[in-house]
């Protein structure tokens, strides 16, 4: 039985892998070289913070960690830093979900905006701090507005296609298991 | 049952924290070394890059292929008014081309005159562009060309017609374009008819900025801009785009090369690249290494040694 909800713990890891193998490649597509008036939001952010606050038994920080340096490396980022944000970013969420599960969603998604918040932030006050260049303020705000406002459709989809819900308190799995 | 569960994790919790703590630790100690000595972790980067993403090319090209093509589709509703402009375009273009006939055989005639050589150095290598750069707060693309070709860092970069950017970054089979609207490129150009030397800044617009020019009033909208050649970087007069007025009233340049379909890209084999190989000469000139203090210690060794052991 064990085994069972291990492997099943497994599988979900491994969604949550390709979920993010696929966001990075759309991003890399050679589709639009135009420099945008606008920055879409920050899906693998979001994706992330929805499987943290839901299922943190899914996101092992070893995989964000792995996950975020990756696109750290490859999207021409700073490497590091971000990655370290986000882990410190998503430990404190981690540590908030088991109380968020009662809470009603605004809660949840005041919780995790904030933390995005705090994190876009933080992320350009330490490059300020070591005087790298930065990319321009009001691009910066826009997407973290936008990364704010897709959370609630992503937690949405989350839950239609991959069942990521939050688990209701006492609520068992199909083996008996509170989850 | 709940209160259970978290006693049993509270055990483990403090080692898990410590490790978290950890491993924030080292992602903090890549930054800082990153920000310390960034050629050594860009060239770690390049390296992962050229290791991670050649590997999608079987899929990305595809999918860019299928999404350009329903883009293309979508064009085709707007064939009609293509159509016109186009015959209006091929109108003025036929203009042109009996001037640049006339002006051709013209310069022909002066070169044979002179008996001039043109510079046979200025060779290419064309890439396809495989990936952009994935964050809209940056603008380059990869090229499926590296150092396995030959690419070096610096090289400059254009479509058919105009600069789009610099090679930096090179990997064994992939190499980085910094494109000229990045926030992070600067291009020494000189502005044609008047010969203003200006930089050429990348402000993450489609319309990079014009900067450090000696006086705005000589030059005006709808000027060639082209690159200088100063500082050795670029070879002098690749076509960059025309100056144009911004919104803003600053100077601004409309490239000449497409940035709405970057497909193929020619690296140009920049002759005059110059290599820096060691950071502190460049700056401070060797010293004759002086000693302040005569050596008391025979056993020591004498002070030159060390001075040019570090």
């Amino acid at each position: 039985m064990a085994d069972a909800v291990g492997s099943r713990r497994w599988v979900g890891r491994v969604t949550y892998g390709l979920i993010a193998f696929g966001l990075i490649f759309v991003q890399l597509l050679p589709l639009n070289t135009m420099p945008p008036g606008w920055a879409p939001p920050d899906l693998l952010l979001v994706v992330t913070m929805v499987w943290v606050a839901r299922r943190p038994d899914l996101v092992p920080v070893l995989l964000i960690a792995v996950v975020f340096l990756l696109t750290d490396l490859l999207f021409q980022r700073p490497p590091g830093l971000m990655t370290a944000l986000v882990l410190i970013a998503t430990e404190m969420l981690r540590a908030r979900a088991a109380g968020l599960r009662n809470a009603p969603f605004a809660l949840e998604w005041a919780t995790v905006s904030v933390m995005i918040a705090g994190l876009t932030l933080g992320n350009r006050l330490i490059l300020a701090a070591a005087m790298t260049p930065q990319a321009p303020l009001g691009l910066t705000m826009v997407q973290l507005l936008m990364t704010c406002l897709s959370y609630p459709l992503i937690a949405g989809l989350a839950q239609l296609i991959f069942g990521i819900a939050r688990p209701a308190p006492g609520e068992v799995n199909t083996l008996g298991q509170r989850i | 049952m709940a209160r259970d569960r978290q006693n049993g994790d509270d055990f483990v919790g403090p080692l898990r924290k410590l490790l978290v703590g950890l491993l924030v630790v080292v992602l903090f100690g890549i930054f800082v070394v990153w920000r310390i000595d960034s050629p050594r972790v860009e060239r770690f980067r390049a390296a992962v890059v050229d290791a991670v993403v050649p590997n999608m090319d079987w899929a990305m090209a595809p999918v860019t292929g299928l999404l350009n093509m329903v883009a293309d589709f979508q064009s085709y509703q707007r064939i009609h008014e293509q159509n016109r402009d186009l015959r209006r375009e091929l109108q003025q273009m036929r203009a042109w081309r009996e001037a640049a006939l006339q002006l051709e055989q013209e310069n022909a005639k002066l070169l044979d005159l002179n008996n001039v050589r043109l510079d046979p150095n200025l060779t290419f290598i064309t890439g396809v562009v495989m990936a952009d750069s994935g964050s809209p707060f940056r603008q380059s693309v990869l090229l499926n060309v590296g150092g396995r070709d030959g690419i070096l860092d610096g090289w400059p970069t254009m479509d058919g017609i105009g600069l789009v950017g610099r090679i930096s970054g090179v990997g064994q089979t992939t190499s980085r374009v910094i494109l000229l609207t990045d926030t992070s490129s600067r291009i020494p150009v000189i502005i044609q008819p008047s010969g203003q030397r200006a930089i050429l800044a990348g402000d993450n617009t489609i319309y990079p900025l014009i900067d450090f020019l000696d006086s705005a009033d000589v030059v005006r909208p709808g000027d060639r801009v082209v690159t200088s050649g100063d500082g050795g970087m670029f070879p002098a007069d690749l076509l960059v785009g025309q100056v144009a007025l911004g919104s803003d009233r600053r100077l601004r340049v409309r490239l000449a090369a497409d940035y709405e379909r970057l497909e193929f890209l020619r690296v140009l084999r920049s002759p005059q690249i110059e290599v820096i190989t060691d950071p502190g000469t460049l700056i401070v000139p060797a010293l004759p290494a002086i000693s302040l203090l005569p050596p008391t210690d025979p056993a020591l060794p004498p002070p030159d040694a060390e001075a040019a052991d570090g």
